[in-house]
């Protein structure tokens, strides 16, 4: 490959003194220092960058930056990297995505011998038989031919990204002229600034301009980097405008990051992304060697490389006749300007690999290698769709602009007009200092609106009215297309030829067209090719551009990498203060939704007998515990709770049922009064937070009136339970203020006291196990002395810690139920049992009129006890429940272990009514296909249905 | 298909290709008559389907499809396209397996190629509970013939490689439920697939036609509307239109549409938000959905990975989407592909879900004699779409509520009678 590196130029942002070695499609190559990766290989001669997407067309360097649809590669790990934009760096190894074998000799090519029965949608017209064709075969090829590169899911940068969230009181967006003078606009202000740019300089067109526009551009650097108050990334994006200017950054110029998603809450934010250049539909128009002045003059002026030997230039506008010059001091032959302005037109190029030839409309043919089009602006408007502003179409010249953006919205810059060098920054200066007093005010008047807030400093701005002389819209000839087809989505491979048969099927709005030709739907989404598929669509229709519309942009501006949105998830497993303890101690931790817990400390059945026998302790923090307050807590109660609560007396728990509004289940628990106006209820573990948010929601939206404060307290107290017959003896050797007897101290009652020594302790006397216990809530930064002194002054009662498997065979043996095990997203309260706590006559409860209904229902399932008449036969959970031999389903069993007590096989099941009657014998179906007999039970409870145990 | 048609197939996108010839219109652009037999508010898959099985199975083809916009605009064109029918009530399986077959044979039915792609559907399990619903969804499933069942980590390794199965991650993977006859449909086809052949059969397709009130005489509420009423037309855009018979498939829109028959429906509407990536080599070859993360994943035929989250909280009309969810999508999906960092999104974007307090939808007659619903679907219309339009047509043809949508009438609110399939259908995709 020979060099196409040019002499030094002014402009030039490589360091020639820097070698870069790096690998294309596994050869060796070398770049410089400041090169992206399409400069170096440019610089190398390379041409062909990419094949197509549909029919493997050679295509080489568009548009040189971001948005080019050539230019997506393969660079080591990273699939569909942008060559146009990303630096080179030492060692890379870059790659063609979309060709087989080789970038030369692709065999997708075959597709484009085929590609006149390849238009748009053929796919929907075809293949429909044999339907085991399409099953096993075409669409296996269909999805052979997906575009980009390959994902290398075994190596991860998962987590490697980070995040930080930015309050500038002015965010600009581009840091073209118009935006670093926005910048020190606001600045000087006395507002604090981000300016993001897209590229690794600022300086936007000044960049690649000439001596006067690069003087200005150092003029605004040195002023910028001054500027205290300014904050400048580069390399960086904004990828999107949200409600109330919450703004995402992708910043991609930080040291450590690979990417950094930067969320800034913003007073005013300047849109001031400049304007994206737009390709002419022609035929040939996709062809390598054909490229848009931008192109052509950055490669001249950035990286010094020389785009071409003969050059044909297609100019409409300053950029274009600036092209001319720029290729004519590098040395590129200029065999024709063809100025639009005077009428004249391009028909198409010809060439495969490289242009070879252009066709103008007066008949001649050029021989040319290079075709250089400057043919109209694209108004890159997305962040402002956003804000849910539709741009409008002037046909004077030739693009979209901006109307009736909100206060706190700003433009400046080629979105907003044309304008001397001078004219750019005067209006990006005044737009700043607009920006920065608007910006500036709102601060004011939110800190004086928020009581608790710094007060605000002084007087509130006066408010600048809009003064700035708009900048101009020059006018611009309306290129569209010429006589000829061409492409009007590169990545998607979708003519204007595609479009208007697209259209003449009745795919005549631009939204059906997208979905139907794909146009649009590739990486740049649109910001190429939006206003040229308009422009089609327009033409076939015989209407105005402006009546056409565009698709909407939605974020993000440019795509953002799924590792650097994750960033490192703030999603943090749960640990009670004794979960160290149990690790420390062998337990074996189970995943319990948000919570880690002790499954068992190795023998579950040994340690639930010790709770029969003796006395056992148990880590239940997860229980969901919130701290009610407030004269109307009992109100709130007799809302959420299907059962009574205005009647509950001071020192009384209760437990509590909650179903949802369809009458289902939804949590339960007990909830016990403190003090009159002081309450602390409990909910299951996995619904501590639905419930505190469902309360939250009555309180704020359905009783505003209502006075009670509610405080989630789950991690900030550690339930621990003390089961077993010697539970009361353990305690009272460790609580001193409390008497703990029978008659003192009765069942379903609450008491406070010291426990350990640790006051403030929360005890209740209830009973998940079947046996005597109380639930002591200790403040979690004592849990571990208090539980560390009951196992110490225990030793001579046995007492051992057991975990959650041994409490789930405990309450199974006592017929509890757990909400979302027994009962599920069907079970209304009927099905659970809920009978007598129920109570339909109360005024208002959520889910009433469900309930009243489901009472009078007989065909709802019922929850019962089982036993398989084979107590050696244990039943899978989820075991269905058949009718005999039938595949009828009657029912489900919900748990099933083996108890230790009874020394068999027990089970709660879910049955059809008619299967309720104790002692009726259901089939259960068994994993393997056995059909096993097991009888229904009077009680829930396996063993102690009266509670006798519980209540000594 | 009438003989008058023009058919697709692959000898025509030959003699096409050869001879460079246009393709016909996919439907016409109807003259706007002020009669029809049924007008159907909402030119989405429901109105859609509904039209096409009263034209094709019922002979009713003095039909009119309205939408204020165009074809397939709503959720129609923005949900993820995933279909499945392992449901866990003995009705859902029914009525989804219904429509699963009738997806099935749709690129025939309709003569348009919908890309039913049959690549199986994995919903993951990350807790024991999870897992023990699956088994119970499999034993479920498994006794009414329908193709599913529990598979553990190294199973499910075997049909997603991309997904990190290994015990040590925030959300370990302990199983998933295997639904294999499960998968996508290029969703917009089936839009045009119905619109074309509903078209061929004489149904009036009139886009940007927006209806401004529903007439009616008789009803208990001001102008006639409401209960004891019935329906005498619509009022739209375009002029008035007289018919009998106005069906609202409107979702995201539907209940501020019943309000104008004087008939409030007990529905809110949510945003659903969704995203997708840029394409990549296809890897991924299942669907994937993890309910307690709220994410489900599948990769597109072009190679873009398609998700889809949970509704929003919040009840809105807007569309426009939010930084938030992008980001905790993000952060779920790499838990469960940790390999995927470097993929790009592209886009996101939302639709309307009008979700009911049963998470059912409500289909059927109303007390407006002549005005039927067809709404409520919430985040799973793509997957009834068919069925519904099959069963809502009988309805309509028979003038009896067809047993399949029994369950789903109105005024089961107003009875307490609510149906319930929360515990299949809010577990998302």
């Amino acid at each position: 490959m020979s060099s196409h590196r040019l002499p030094p130029q002014p402009g030039e942002v490589i360091d020639r003194s820097t070698v870069i070695n790096f690998t294309w499609n596994g050869q060796p190559v070398i770049g410089l220092a400041g090169d992206t990766i399409a400069s170096a290989l440019a610089a190398q001669g390379v041409d062909v960058f990419s094949r197509s997407m549909k029919y493997h067309r050679h295509r080489g360097i568009m548009t040189a930056d971001h948005w080019d649809p050539n230019l997506s590669l393969q660079v080591d790990d990273e699939p569909n990297v942008r060559a146009g934009t990303r630096l080179l760096a030492e060692g890379m190894q870059v790659s063609t995505q979309n060709v087989w074998p080789s970038l030369q000799h692709d065999v997708g090519v075959l597709n484009k011998a085929v590609g006149r029965f390849l238009s748009a949608g053929f796919y929907y017209k075809t293949f429909m038989k044999p339907k085991f064709l399409w099953d096993n075969v075409y669409q296996s090829v269909l999805r052979k031919f997906a575009p980009g590169g390959r994902v290398h899911w075994k190596t991860s940068t998962h987590g490697a990204y980070d995040k930080r969230y930015a309050h500038p009181d002015v965010l600009v967006a581009g840091g073209g002229p118009a935006g670093m003078a926005a910048a020190l606009g606001a600045a000087q202000a006395g507002a604090s600034v981000l300016l993001v740019e897209m590229a690794p300089e600022l300086g936007g067109h000044l960049c690649w301009g000439n001596d006067a526009e690069r003087a200005a551009l150092d003029k605004l650097t040195t002023a910028v980097i001054a500027e205290a108050n300014i904050e400048v990334m580069t390399r960086s994006t904004v990828t999107g405008r949200y409600d109330h200017n919450w703004v995402a950054v992708m910043q991609g110029d930080h040291p450590l990051a690979p990417e950094r998603l930067v969320k800034a809450r913003v007073g005013s934010l300047v849109v001031a992304p400049g304007l994206i250049e737009r390709p002419l539909i022609f035929s040939g128009n996709d062809i390598p060697g054909v490229m848009l002045s931008g192109a052509a003059r950055r490669l001249i002026n950035l990286w010094a490389v020389k785009p071409g030997q003969r050059a044909v230039v297609l100019t409409a506008n300053a950029e274009g006749d600036a092209a001319v010059k720029d290729l004519q001091a590098a040395g590129v032959e200029v065999v024709e300007v063809v100025d639009v302005r005077t009428g004249a037109m391009v028909a198409s190029a010809v060439g495969k690999s490289r242009l070879q030839k252009v066709v103008l409309e007066d008949g001649r043919t050029i021989e040319a290698d290079l075709l250089v089009t400057a043919t109209g602006w694209t108004a890159p408007t997305s962040l402002l769709n956003m804000a849910g502003n539709r741009p409008v179409y002037d046909p004077q010249a030739a693009r979209y602009f901006p109307e009736n953006l909100p206060e706190e919205i700003l433009t400046s810059g080629g979105i907003a007009g044309n304008g001397s060098t001078d004219e750019l920054i005067a209006h990006g200066s005044a737009t700043g200092v607009l920006a920065a007093n608007r910006s500036l005010r709102l601060r004011h008047s939110r800190r004086a609106a928020t009581a608790r807030s710094r007060s605000p400093e002084g007087p509130a701005p006066e408010a600048l009215t809009d003064t700035r002389t708009p900048l101009r819209r020059e006018a611009h000839p309306e290129c569209y297309r010429a006589s000829t087809h061409g492409f009007v989505d590169y990545a998607e491979d979708v003519s204007s030829k595609d479009l208007i048969q697209a259209a003449g099927e009745g795919f005549d709005s631009i939204e059906l067209m997208k979905r139907y030709t794909t146009v649009t739907m590739g990486p740049a989404q649109g910001k190429l090719e939006t206003v040229n598929a308009a422009a089609v669509l327009a033409e076939s229709r015989g209407m105005d551009l402006a009546d056409i519309g565009t698709t909407v942009w939605r974020p993000p501006f440019a795509p953002i990498s799924l590792g650097a949105l994750a960033g490192r998830i703030f999603e943090p497993v749960r640990r009670s203060a004794l979960q160290d303890w149990h690790e420390a101690h062998g337990a074996t931790a189970l995943l319990a939704g948000q919570w880690v817990r002790p499954d068992h400390y190795g023998d579950a059945v040994a340690e639930a007998q010790n709770v029969r026998n003796g006395v056992g302790i148990i880590d239940v923090t997860p229980l969901g515990k919130i701290d009610l307050q407030g004269p109307d807590v009992a109100k709130l109660l007799e809302l959420v709770y299907v059962n009574r609560w205005e009647s509950l007396k001071v020192g009384r728990v209760r437990y509590g049922a909650m179903v949802a509004e369809d009458g289902v289940v939804s949590d339960d628990g007990v909830t016990g009064r403190l003090s009159e106006n002081h309450w602390l209820m409990t909910t299951t573990s996995s619904g501590a937070g639905a419930v505190w948010e469902m309360l939250e929601d009555w309180l704020q939206t359905g009783h505003p009136e209502w006075q009670v404060h509610v405080t989630p307290v789950t991690g900030g107290l550690t339930s621990i339970n003390v089961a077993g017959p010697h539970s009361r003896q353990l305690l009272e050797r460790l609580v001193s203020n409390v008497d703990l007897s029978s008659d003192a101290f009765p069942y379903f009652s609450v008491r406070q006291g010291t426990v350990a020594d640790v006051p403030d302790c929360v005890i209740w006397r209830i009973g998940f196990t079947g046996e005597l216990s109380f639930e002591v809530h200790v403040p979690s930064g004592h849990a571990l002395a208090v539980w560390e002194a009951l196992l110490a002054e225990g030793q001579d009662l046995g007492c051992a810690p057991f975990g959650v498997e041994a409490q789930r065979i405990l309450r199974l043996e006592k017929g509890h139920y757990i909400v979302g095990q027994d009962t599920d997203g069907l079970s209304k309260a009927p099905t659970a049992g809920l009978g007598g706590l129920v109570k339909l006559d109360k005024t208002d409860t959520i889910g009433l009129p469900e309930l009243r209904a489901a009472y009078q229902r007989e065909d709802l399932p019922i929850l019962v006890a089982v036993q398989p008449d084979d107590p050696t036969v244990l039943p899978e959970e989820a075991a269905q429940i058949v009718d005999g031999q039938t595949a009828t389903i009657l029912g489900r069993v919900t748990s099933s272990r083996h108890s230790p007590t009874l020394g068999r096989s027990i089970c709660l099941a879910q049955v059809a009514p008619q299967l309720a009657a104790p002692g009726t014998v259901i089939t259960v179906l068994m994993a393997d296909g056995r059909r096993i007999p097991a009888t229904v039970q009077e009680h829930h409870a396996h063993l102690d249905h009266q509670g006798a145990r519980q209540r000594v | 298909m009438p003989q008058h048609a023009y058919k697709y197939s692959a000898a025509k996108l030959l003699r096409h290709g050869l001879t460079r010839g246009t393709w016909p219109r996919m439907w016409r652009q109807p003259e706007f008559k002020d009669t029809y037999d049924v007008v159907i508010i909402g030119g989405g898959l429901h109105g859609l389907a509904t039209a096409y099985y009263l034209a094709t199975e019922h002979g009713i083809t003095n039909v009119a499809v309205l939408d204020k916009g165009y074809l397939g605009g709503g959720g129609s064109g923005r949900n993820t396209a995933i279909v499945r029918s392992n449901y866990l009530t003995p009705e859902g399986v029914a009525f989804y397996d219904r429509s699963l077959h009738l997806y099935n044979t749709m690129a025939d039915d309709l003569n348009l190629n919908v890309m039913f792609s049959r690549r199986g559907h994995l919903t993951l399990a990350h807790t024991d509970s999870a897992l023990r619903t699956m088994h119970w969804r499999a034993e479920v499933n498994k006794l009414q013939g329908i193709d599913s069942s529990v598979i553990d980590p190294s199973d499910v390794k075997k049909e997603a490689p991309s997904l990190d199965v290994s015990p040590n991650t925030r959300y370990p993977i302990l199983g998933a439920l295997f639904h294999p006859p499960g998968g996508t449909v290029r969703h917009d086809a089936v839009v045009w697939g119905y619109a074309r052949a509903a078209d061929h059969h004489g149904v009036h397709l009139h886009q940007q036609t927006e209806v401004l009130d529903i007439l009616c005489e008789g009803g208990t509420g001001p102008e006639g509307k409401g209960p004891g009423g019935k329906v005498t037309g619509v009022r739209t855009s375009r002029g008035d239109i007289s018919a009998p018979i106005v069906v609202n498939c409107t979702a995201g829109w539907a209940s501020l549409i019943s309000n104008m028959a004087g008939v409030p429906l007990p529905i809110t509407t949510h945003p659903l938000q969704a995203a997708v990536t840029e394409p990549t080599k296809v890897f991924l070859p299942t669907v994937v959905v993890s309910g307690s993360l709220h994410v489900y994943v599948s990769q597109t035929d072009r190679g873009e990975l398609v998700f889809g989250a949970s509704v929003d909280p919040v009840g809105t009309y807007r569309v426009n989407g939010t930084l938030e969810f992008t980001e905790e999508l993000a952060g779920h999906v790499l838990e469960l592909m940790p390999g995927i960092s470097k993929m790009r999104l592209m886009r996101q974007w939302s639709g309307l879900c009008d979700m009911t307090p049963d998470y059912s939808p409500v289909m059927g007659f109303t007390p407006v004699e002549g005005y039927l619903v067809d709404v409520g679907w919430g985040t799973y219309g793509f997957k009834a779409g068919p069925v519904s339009g099959e069963t809502m047509a009988r309805t309509i043809a028979t003038g009896k509520t067809d047993e399949m949508i029994a369950p789903f009438n109105l005024s089961r609110f107003t009875e307490g009678d609510l149906v319930g399939e929360k515990g299949a259908a809010a577990v998302g995709h």
